[in-house]
């Protein structure tokens, strides 16, 4: 029974780098700035090598997550929810997928600027569903 | 007359641009830094590196048509302080240095050459250890990049960069290098109508060679081995492969060859041999798959997803745990003319065809597409006598994917 509590649970499991392969596109996980990773309400994990991946994921399958978090661009190898992160989308940024995108902690200083590129978690799905971020749009 | 006037004339202008300065770098001369070279030379110069070891980073080019060539390898430490050399120009060519301890980072991809917004340029046998990026090439075109060794002992993949990397390019050839011990040995993201041949691959981490989002590309004889996977091609379409090796990719999630929508590609006399999958193709169309060998691998070819109009041809599966793993409907997807060492028909007429057609997939495979922990049971006699049932009547398999022409004997291939 205690099996059965713990094996539901929606604690994230840690991104193994180098080994993990991203549940969407199936590349392996290398880049500790641009990874992402969800944990649905029945407690399965899912893990993407860029945030544009999870992005994808859910806009296809209609998932439902319990956990949504994505790698701090300015802390490698930490994680941020997404309701607390800003995303930043940059032709400086080198994300696995080509859409040049990245998250920051909202109080980063890098997102108080205001300018243009910068986009809630809601936005930012909204942003890529226009876009089709896959279809070479650059 | 006059014609002559302009001909000397014009040969006379020729020959005073081709009196190129040369400027020797050494320990002992009068120039002593490669950035001080740099800076006093002129459009059309030679630079001659002697041999040393020169404690440089950030070596800058900007707008210098220049020759640089290194004499009896000397090195270039970038003292892990960014990178070595940066250049953005036309008509440059690098050859002979030793460029190591280029700087890490997670925000800048520092390079042990980086070649930006440039055209017509080479950068030839040099070699380069302990990198973090080693060749990068943005936003430039008509480049050679050939006969560089390029080693790193990347056994972090936060830490490595991609041996030879190239983003937004046109018109590059790659070829003869060796790429040992990065994060991907080649790597290409928006780089059209370029050309990766007879390069070796081993070691690195993710992928031999990775194409993202390039279309109108070759590849050709290059060896891709135990790298973390042989080499993936994604999104992108027209893209010729021949004559690769892919060896020895082992791991619970390792390929040969990943294939995600990728269209309108050719893979011919390729051979993969002792891979956990040889090919693993997701969405990809309109492929031509001939005279390829797959030996000895986990799976030859594992399609999932939806793929449309492929053609596999004239292939030997040799000795595979599976040949084909499928899920979905045939798709007008042909098999046909194959040899498989695990065909148990005959040939009563001996025109070296099969008289019964094969059915490549087991009910096995297809079993583990859903449960993959199922391969517990692989070789066991319950395994043995449900493929065998499932070959004489099909329920779960495509009852219509056959290969209608077995060969009987392995195709030579040259």
């Amino acid at each position: 029974m205690l099996g059965l509590l713990t094996s539901c649970s929606n604690e994230p499991q840690p991104i193994d780098y180098g080994n993990d392969n991203c549940n969407f596109c199936e590349m392996t996980i290398v880049s500790q700035v641009y990874s992402a990773q969800a944990v649905s309400r029945k407690g399965k994990q899912y893990k993407y090598d860029a945030i544009e991946c999870m992005v994808n994921d859910q806009l296809q399958n209609n998932y439902d997550m319990a956990v949504n978090l994505v790698a701090n661009y300015e802390q490698p190898g930490t994680m941020i929810d997404v309701d607390n992160a800003c995303f930043v989308i940059n032709d400086s940024i080198k994300s696995p997928m080509g859409v040049n995108l990245a998250a920051f902690k909202k109080e980063s200083p890098v997102v108080r600027d205001g300018s243009e590129g910068i986009f809630s978690w809601l936005e930012l799905i909204a942003h890529i569903l226009q876009n089709d971020s896959l279809n070479k749009s650059h | 007359m006059g014609r002559i006037f302009i001909l000397i004339l014009f040969l006379v202008s020729g020959t005073t641009s081709l009196q190129a300065q040369e400027i020797e770098v050494c320990k002992n001369c009068e120039v002593k830094t490669i950035q001080a070279a740099v800076d006093m030379a002129e459009n059309g110069d030679i630079i001659r590196i002697r041999s040393g070891t020169y404690k440089e980073h950030d070596i800058t080019i900007i707008d210098k048509s220049l020759m640089i060539i290194g004499e009896g390898l000397p090195v270039i430490d970038a003292e892990m302080k960014g990178t070595a050399i940066s250049i953005r120009a036309e008509n440059f060519s690098i050859e002979g240095l030793k460029i190591i301890n280029v700087g890490r980072s997670h925000t800048n991809d520092f390079a042990g050459i980086l070649v930006s917004n440039s055209k017509n340029f080479e950068v030839k046998n040099n070699r380069l250890d302990q990198i973090f990026f080693g060749i990068l090439v943005e936003r430039s075109s008509d480049g050679i990049i050939s006969g560089n060794k390029i080693t790193s002992n990347a056994t972090n993949q936060a830490t490595s960069g991609n041996g030879v990397h190239i983003w937004k390019a046109e018109r590059i050839t790659v070829k003869n290098n060796e790429v040992i011990g990065l994060r991907d040995g080649i790597y290409f993201e928006f780089v059209d109508e370029s050309e990766v041949i007879n390069n070796f691959c081993k070691n690195n981490l993710r992928y031999g060679l990775h194409f993202m989002f390039s279309d109108n590309d070759l590849y050709k004889d290059n060896v891709f081995e135990s790298n973390g996977a042989g080499v993936a091609v994604m999104y992108s379409k027209f893209i010729d492969m021949q004559g690769n090796h892919f060896k020895n990719n082992w791991g619970s999630a390792s390929y040969g060859l990943l294939l995600k929508e990728i269209n309108d590609s050719v893979l011919k006399n390729n051979i993969f041999e002792n891979n956990t999958i040889a090919i693993s193709a997701d969405n990809s169309n309109r492929m031509t798959y001939i005279d390829n060998d797959f030996k000895n691998n986990g799976y030859a070819i594992r399609i999932h997803g939806a793929v449309y109009d492929n053609i596999f041809k004239q292939n030997n599966f040799l000795y595979n745990s599976f040949d084909l793993a499928y899920s979905g409907h045939i798709n007008e997807n042909k098999f046909d003319g194959n040899y498989w060492s695990s065909y148990s028909g005959y040939d009563l007429d001996k025109d070296g065809i099969g008289d019964v057609p094969h059915r490549p997939v087991k009910l096995f495979s297809y079993l583990l597409n859903r449960t993959p922990e199922a391969i517990i049971l692989l070789r066991s006699m319950f395994i043995d006598i449900i493929d065998f049932s499932e070959k004489v009547s099909p329920v779960f398999t495509p009852d219509n994917l056959f290969d209608n022409f077995p060969r009987m004997k392995v195709i030579k291939h040259d």
